[in-house]
Order: structure tokens, then sequence, then C-alpha cells
């Protein structure tokens, strides 16, 4: 039996491409297999190409695969555009009869049908609308799934907002789908894993876990304003943190959300906003003010690719530099970098604490591919999750200070701070320089020492952020560095080199700023030969290793910036191209 | 709550800038409706009237350019029980956070906005503003303005506001009023204040303010629960009417979506296991 299988559907945007992808997912993770999706779809409505890849284990796997065996196209222009992918035993159904270029194409091995879903959904249902449950049906002979689970997995997409009527003809839809393949396709074409319990698991996406992870580590006030990759952050928000007397606010601009919820911080709440590529650039001076003004706030940064509009709804690793560098003016400032869906849950938590411990902004910076694709994880553990708000007084401890003072300098940099509507706590927020209490002083004496103050914050917070995490034989001399949820494709590629007996090690950064440069150093200088892989065409990662003055002579850069996800063989060989020199 | 309860410092500004009669008169406002201090926050833009919440004794923000009105409407969401109220310039209102202004109204967060309107950016050293008059002449338009200047009044109440007000500077007892109205009336409330800059505008002085101003209270006919009577006032060029231009009453956005009555940001946080428990049923 095989232990993983990848299906793709294709077609063109409009024909339900998206939907019946996400449906999927969720049948086969009830299926009790590790599931991992990838959709690629243009930022436009209709017309245009687009696919959903789900690949389904019972391993544990952390990116697409490499070939696909099930294409389920749409259109005749789907399977010239993929049929490089499908591997070898790979099925091919098509929604209309296969035209001679794909006949002409090379095909070794892979097998097609004619799976006409529209004319059955058409004849049948007098709608073309349930084609994609007669897909949903094929699938299900193909791949031998559950009908329960399917049936139960229809019931709860369509019973609550279509009605009863309308799952039942679903399910009517998925028979005929199944029954046709029945039909066409014979028995060693298809791909079927062994059903295992499905316990305790949970199949949702990184905006989902960032959106979950926030709600769970407090925060109550979110502003943002629309944008791809990361809306789905506050979407999804918005039909649950009312539950936890928290609000959601769309702003008229990206301007206006993070001064929004910096205002929302200063006033005692855990507040946020959520980005990508342009809005953080509209973000930037209000990042400084929040670094000036010492306000806790987290901001939640899903790249897309740029530069500019760039490819809304693709991935890319090219905004490190605009976070750990971007904004005028020296201030502390936190970039964490989640590398795994888990991580984007549990970091938020992390991302809260940092920020009302050391009174900074705190960026939370993942990857389209994470924000808009759906994995399998174990149930998240709350009692993992814990509050801690710093040096955030009560209003008794306040009254018990004779002189407060909400910029005092103290040894770690680190001020008691009060909020509004405290007394005995009156004080300003600045963000010119401002004295202890944060009235506005050009004193010369006062402004460095206002700047060494927050500055030292930075460096106590350096020793308390989240080390990276090292992956794979510790003994091996070939190193891996990256950041991110390209330890994906990293992780396999690391698979298939073991496969051939090259063990490598993988160096996990999570922490982008403050850097963990001690650790990065030690890494590198156990390894012969370093390869700093990145998605994005100048190596921001790696040139960040450079500033801080770590020996770089032996590393590799391995960088793709096509608007895609690296695909493991690529990085296994890439790697084995230096590696055989 | 005596007046001086509210004086913090004696402030810095040119001697018979308009400013002060501003200060006098929100001093005033907060005594009568007996204010706490410490539940009121004063937000401020950048420029001459940033200086503001410094001598204000109350809790203050001074954050960035044209950004007042977003950090106000963050505070008084996340705590409902506050009193703010955001102070803001010509430039800084009606220039670089002009897009804020126009969602400020309409969205109708229950706090109050005072424009100081000094015709001039004061604090970069007197360049022309968007409420310059056309061929103002300054460092920055040597051979007069060629913009129309902008009416923030008109361009709340196309926007959607819900209590719109011009006030001067110079009578301090009439704006006094229209503070009080403007902090008791459940939305947001905009007051443009005219006031002199002594220094840097010799155009728009106390003088040629009193000569060109119609207090609105001296007028019968007109009504500030009239919409379009308000915009035909205020489309009369040669004069500047003063006073409560338009009021309407619909609830506000703190009405229509803060969850509970409960201020955020007296809400106990902890993490409610049982709550997210239930909610992660939704990804199995
Ligand atoms: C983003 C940004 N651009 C420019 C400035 C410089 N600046 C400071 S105050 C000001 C104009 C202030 O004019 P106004 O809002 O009318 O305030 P006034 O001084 O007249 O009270 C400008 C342009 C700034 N601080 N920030
Ligand atoms: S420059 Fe003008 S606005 Fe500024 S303090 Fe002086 S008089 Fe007032
Ligand atoms: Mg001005």
């Amino acid at each position: 039996m095989i232990s993983d299988i990848q299906v793709m559907i294709a077609g063109y945007a409009g024909d339900g491409v998206l939907f019946t992808g996400n449906v999927l997912g969720k049948i086969l993770k009830r299926q009790g297999w590790e599931v991992v999706t990838y959709r690629d779809f243009p930022s436009n409505i209709r017309g245009e190409a687009m696919n959903y890849t789900i690949r389904a284990s019972l391993n544990k796997i952390y990116s697409r695969g490499d070939y696909i065996d099930v294409l389920m196209a749409f259109n005749c222009d789907a399977i010239l555009r993929h049929i490089k992918s499908v591997g070898e035993n790979g099925v091919i159904l098509c929604e209309g009869s296969v035209t001679e270029s794909v006949r002409l194409s090379p095909k070794k091995g892979r097998t097609f049908h004619k799976f006409p879903m529209r004319e059955l959904a058409k004849k049948n249902f007098r709608s073309e609308i349930f084609k994609n449950t007669i897909l949903l049906g094929g699938l299900c002979y193909i791949l031998d799934l559950d009908m329960k689970i399917i049936r139960e997995v229809l019931s709860e997409v369509f019973l609550k907002r279509k009605g009863k009527e309308i799952v039942e003809k679903n399910i009517q839809a998925l028979r005929l789908g199944c029954d046709e393949a029945e039909k066409i396709i014979k028995e060693e074409e298809r791909h079927s894993l062994e059903e295992r319990p499905d316990k305790d698991r949970l199949f949702l996406s990184g905006d989902e876990a960032i959106a979950l992870g926030a709600l769970a580590a407090g925060c109550r006030f979110f502003a943002a304003y629309p944008i791809c990759p990361a809306t789905e952050i506050w979407q999804w928000l918005l039909k649950h943190i009312h539950k936890f007397n928290g609000l959601v606010v769309q702003t008229e601009d990206e301007i206006a959300a993070i001064n929004m919820a910096l205002g929302a911080a200063y006033s005692g709440v855990r507040a946020m906003t959520s980005t990508s590529g342009p809005g953080a650039s509209l973000m930037m001076e209000g990042f400084s003010l929040a670094g000036m003004a010492e306000i806790p706030i987290v901001v939640a940064h899903v790249q897309r690719v740029g530069p500019s509009t760039g490819l809304p709804t693709r991935p890319e690793q090219s905004d490190l530099n605009q976070w750990v560098f971007g904004a005028h003016g020296d201030f502390p400032r936190i970039v964490l970098s989640p590398g795994t869906i888990e991580e984007c849950f549990y970091f938020m938590a992390d991302a809260f604490n940092l920020a009302e411990k050391y009174q900074c902004p705190v960026i939370l910076l993942t990857e389209q591919n994470y924000g808009q694709n759906f994995y399998t994880v174990e149930k998240f553990d709350l009692s993992r999750v814990s509050i801690d708000r710093g040096m955030l007084l009560s209003q008794d401890e306040l009254l018990k200070i004779e002189d407060y003072k909400r910029y005092a300098l103290t040894e770690n940099g680190i001020s008691p701070r009060v909020v509004p509507s405290m007394a005995n706590g009156i004080h300003m927020v600045e963000g010119n320089e401002h004295d202890e209490k944060g009235y506005r002083d050009e004193d010369e004496e006062i402004r460095i020492k206002m700047m060494n103050k927050r500055m030292t914050k930075l460096n106590i917070a350096a020793k308390d952020v989240i080390p990276p995490k090292l992956w794979g034989k510790e003994e091996s001399d070939i190193g891996i560095i990256g950041f991110g949820s390209t330890i994906c494709p990293i992780r396999e590629a690391m698979d298939q080199l073991e496969e051939k007996g090259i063990s490598t090690k993988y160096l996990q950064v999570r922490t982008l700023w403050p850097f963990s440069a001690a650790e990065v150093e030690e890494f590198m200088s156990s390894c012969n030969t370093v390869f700093v892989v990145e998605n994005n065409y100048s190596g921001q990662l790696s040139r960040l290793i450079q500033g801080q003055g770590v020996e770089c002579s032996r590393v590799h850069k391995i960088n793709k910036y096509s608007g895609h996800t690296f695909r493991p063989v690529e990085i296994a060989e890439s790697m084995l191209g230096v590696l055989e020199q | 709550m005596k007046e001086n309860s509210y004086h913090l410092h004696d402030p810095t500004w040119c001697r018979g800038c308009g400013i002060y009669g501003i200060f006098a008169a929100l001093k005033k406002a907060a005594a009568s409706l007996q204010i706490p201090p410490e539940r009121m926050v004063i937000v401020t833009g950048i420029g001459c009237h940033g200086r503001l919440n410094n001598y204000f004794n109350a809790y203050g923000f001074h954050g960035l350019h044209g950004r007042v009105l977003p950090v106000a409407a963050g505070v008084k969401l996340a705590n409902s029980s506050l009193a703010v109220l955001a102070v803001s310039g010509d430039g800084d209102a009606y220039s670089i956070g002009v897009g804020h202004f126009i969602h400020a109204n309409r969205r109708n967060v229950n706090m109050i906005c005072i424009v100081v309107d000094n015709r001039v950016y004061g604090l970069t050293q007197g360049q022309t503003s968007p409420t310059s008059q056309k061929g103002y002449v300054s460092v920055s338009s040597p051979f007069g303005s060629k913009e129309t200047p902008l009416d923030g009044p008109r361009l709340a109440i196309v926007s959607g506001g819900t209590f719109v007000a011009r006030g001067f500077s110079g009578i301090p007892e009439h704006l006094t009023a229209l503070i009080i109205e403007g902090m008791t009336h459940n939305g947001f409330s905009l007051i443009e204040v005219l006031s002199p800059c002594v220094t840097h505008n010799k155009i728009n002085t106390y003088k040629w303010f009193k000569e060109h101003i119609v207090n609105l209270d001296d007028d019968t006919n007109f009504s500030a629960k009239n919409k379009k009577k308000a915009l035909e006032v205020l489309s009369d060029q040669s004069k500047i009417p003063i006073g409560l231009l338009y009021h309407e009453e619909r609830p506000s956005f703190d009405d229509l979506s803060l969850p509970s009555d409960t201020p955020i940001a007296l809400t106990k946080l902890d993490v409610d296991e049982k709550k997210l428990d239930a909610i992660m049923k939704d990804f199995m």
C-alpha cells in the first residue's frame, strides 16, 4: 500500500476550485491522514487559471509534494499546464474530451479519462453547481474514501447555510460521481491510503492559527484594513472576539489601523493589527511611534510577493528587511518568525507577552503559503498559553507610588506602566523625545539617557526571545539555515538527501530581531558547507547574518522568487549540485 | 473640581496666540462637567496645537502628524468610560490627516475633536495651509496660494458628522459653551476653532476674524437640525458663521459595535480554556 497521495484540482477562477479543495482537505483530514494544501490562485475573481493541490499522507508531511497522483482538470488547458508535474502512474481526469495536443503530450504511464462533471450536473440536476460535488464523488472512488465521512462533511458545509434539501442533493451528486468513476477507472488506477482514527487534531490555515492564537493570548482589540493574504485573520476573529468582550474595527487605511491599535494598547487593551507588504509600508511611521512611546503592540504580517503590489496572492519572504531595519530612528523592536502552523498559534502568546514585558512593538512575520493554506496539526494545548503583562501596575500599586513616572529610568530600561483612568498616574505618552514623566524635553543629557534606556530593553529582550531550533542530524557537517515556512520544503529535501545517504541539519531562525547571532555563528562553525535557503531575490536572511559579523565564506545561497514556494526536489538538487563539486 | 485643577503648567505659545483662548475654554468646560482629570485623555497632533496636553492636567498622548483621530478612537473604544478629546490643527486634520477626518465623521465614535484653525502651519514657520485663503502669500506660496481653501465643517457635514460647530478663540464664553455641548453629545463632535496665529498669519488676525464672523445664535431663522440650512449658511463665502452648525442624534459607533457596557480595558484578562476549546471544534 502507498503512504502518500497528492491530488490537484485545476481550472479557471470561478470553477469552484477553492471550494472543492477546501472540502476535500477536510474530508482527507477526517480520514485520519496528515494533510497539507497548496492553493495557487491569481488575484482576480473569474477567468484566470488556478489550482489547488492537496497532499495526504500516513506520515508527517510538511509541504506539497513533488508529483501529482490525481489531476482533476476542468479543462484541457489545465492538463497542459500541469502534465509535467503528474507522476508516472498518475491519473488525469478531464471535464471535456481530451484534445489532440494533450493526446500527443508525453504521458509515460499516465492515463487520461473523460469525466464530464458539468454535463452530468446539468443532465441530472439541471444546474452546473453540482459539478464540484460530482468531482468529489469521482475522487471518493479513486481514493477509496469513506462515504460516511464525506456525508458528514457535506452536511456540515451545507446544512446550516442551505438546508436539508441541498445536503441530500449533494449526496446524490456525490454518488453519481462515484458511480461514474467506477465505470471508467481501472482498479490499478486507484490510489488509496489506510483509514485511521482522527483524534484531537485540527485542520486550519496559518491565518486562522494566528487569529486563534491572538484570541487565546488575550487580544481584545484588532484594527485592520483588508489586504491579501492577511485579511482572513481578522475576518475569522470577527466571528468570535465579541464573546470575549473584544472588538475588530475595519479602518480607512493601514495608517489608521496601526494608530488605532496604538490608542487601544495605550488604554490597556491587548491590541494588534495585521497586514502584508504594501500595508506594512504605510505602517512604518506608527511602528516608529510605538518604539518611541513604548507602546506594546503586535503586528501580524503575512508576506506576499513584492515590490509594490507585486503578486498579491503568492508567497515570498522579502519583507524581513522592512521590519528589522524599517522606519525612521533607532528603537527596540522584536520580530518573530513562526516555522510551523503550531508556532503561528503559540508565538502569538509570546508576541503579546514580549510586547508588554518590553513595552515595544512585536512583529509576527509569516508568509502567504502559511496564511492561506491548510494543515493538520495536533489540537493546541491551551495550558501552554499564559499571559504576562510585564510591568503593568494595578491601581493599588500605583497609589503607593509617590511621584509616578511613566518613563522612569531603570536598570533594565523597563518602566512601570499605567493606563488612563488610574488615579495618581497622570502622564504624557510622547512621540517627541521626553523626560521621565513623558513631557517633551530636548535636553542633550536626557536624550542620551532615554535612547540608552529604550535600547537597553532590547539587549535584555535578546536573552528572552525565542531561540533558533535545530532539526536533523546534529553531527552532520552540512547545514541549512532559513526562517518561516521554507522549513516545509527544506525538511522534505533533507529526507530526500538522507535517502541518498547524505545527512544534513537545519537551523530554523525563529527570532529575526534581536538576531540570534551567537547561535547562528555556533551552528555555522560546526558545518563545512552552509546553505541559506530563502524565498526572495537578495537573500535578506543571509545579509542579516553577514551584518552580524559572522564569517560567511562557506555560505551558498539558494533563492527562489518566482512567486511560488520551493518544491523539495529543487532544494535537494541545488544542494547536491554544490556538494558534488 | 476647579478650573485650575486642570492647569498643569503655564503654556509657552507666543504671546497673544489664539490657542490660549482654547486652553482656557477647555479648562472651564472640564470644570463645568466635573470630569476627574484621570478620566480624561487628550490626544494631540503635531503642530503648535499639539503642545496643549503638555500644559493640561489629564492623561495625554502626543503622537504623529495627522493621526490624532484614529489614536483617539482606539483609546475611546478600548475604554468607553473615558472622556476622550482630540486636538488637531488645520494642517493636521485637513491636510495630512484629512482621510481620517472624513472617516471619523462617518464612523461617529463618541469623542470630541477640536481643530485649531489658524489658517497656517504654525510650528513649521508659517507655510500655507489648506484653510489659507486663495492668494495667501507665505514662505511656501510666495506668489499667492493657487488653491481654494477647504471648509472643515462643511466637509464634516457631508461626511456624515453628527455634531458640527465652529467657535472663535476670541470669544471664550461662546467657545466654552460649544465645547460643553460637544462633550455631552453622544457621537463624534467636531468643533473647529478660529484661532489667530499672531506670529505667522498677518491676514487672519483677531480684528479680521471679528469683522468676518457671524454668530448663528443671532439668527432666529437658523436651526442646527437642518442639514440643508447648515450647508447653505456655509456656502456664503463672505461670512464665517460660528456656533452650532449641525446636530443630529444617531447611535454612536460605540453603541453599535461595543459588545457590552463593560469597557474592554476593564475586562479581566485570562485564557478562557472552555470558550476557546469550544471554538477550536470548528477546525476539527
Ligand atoms: C509626517 C510628517 N510630515 C511633516 C511633519 C512636519 N510638520 C510638523 S507640524 C506641521 C504642520 C502643522 O500645521 P497645523 O496642523 O496647522 O498645526 P499648527 O502648528 O498650525 O497648530 C508639519 C508639516 C511631520 N511632523 N510629520
Ligand atoms: S506660531 Fe502661531 S500658532 Fe504657533 S504658538 Fe505662535 S502664534 Fe500660536
Ligand atoms: Mg495650523
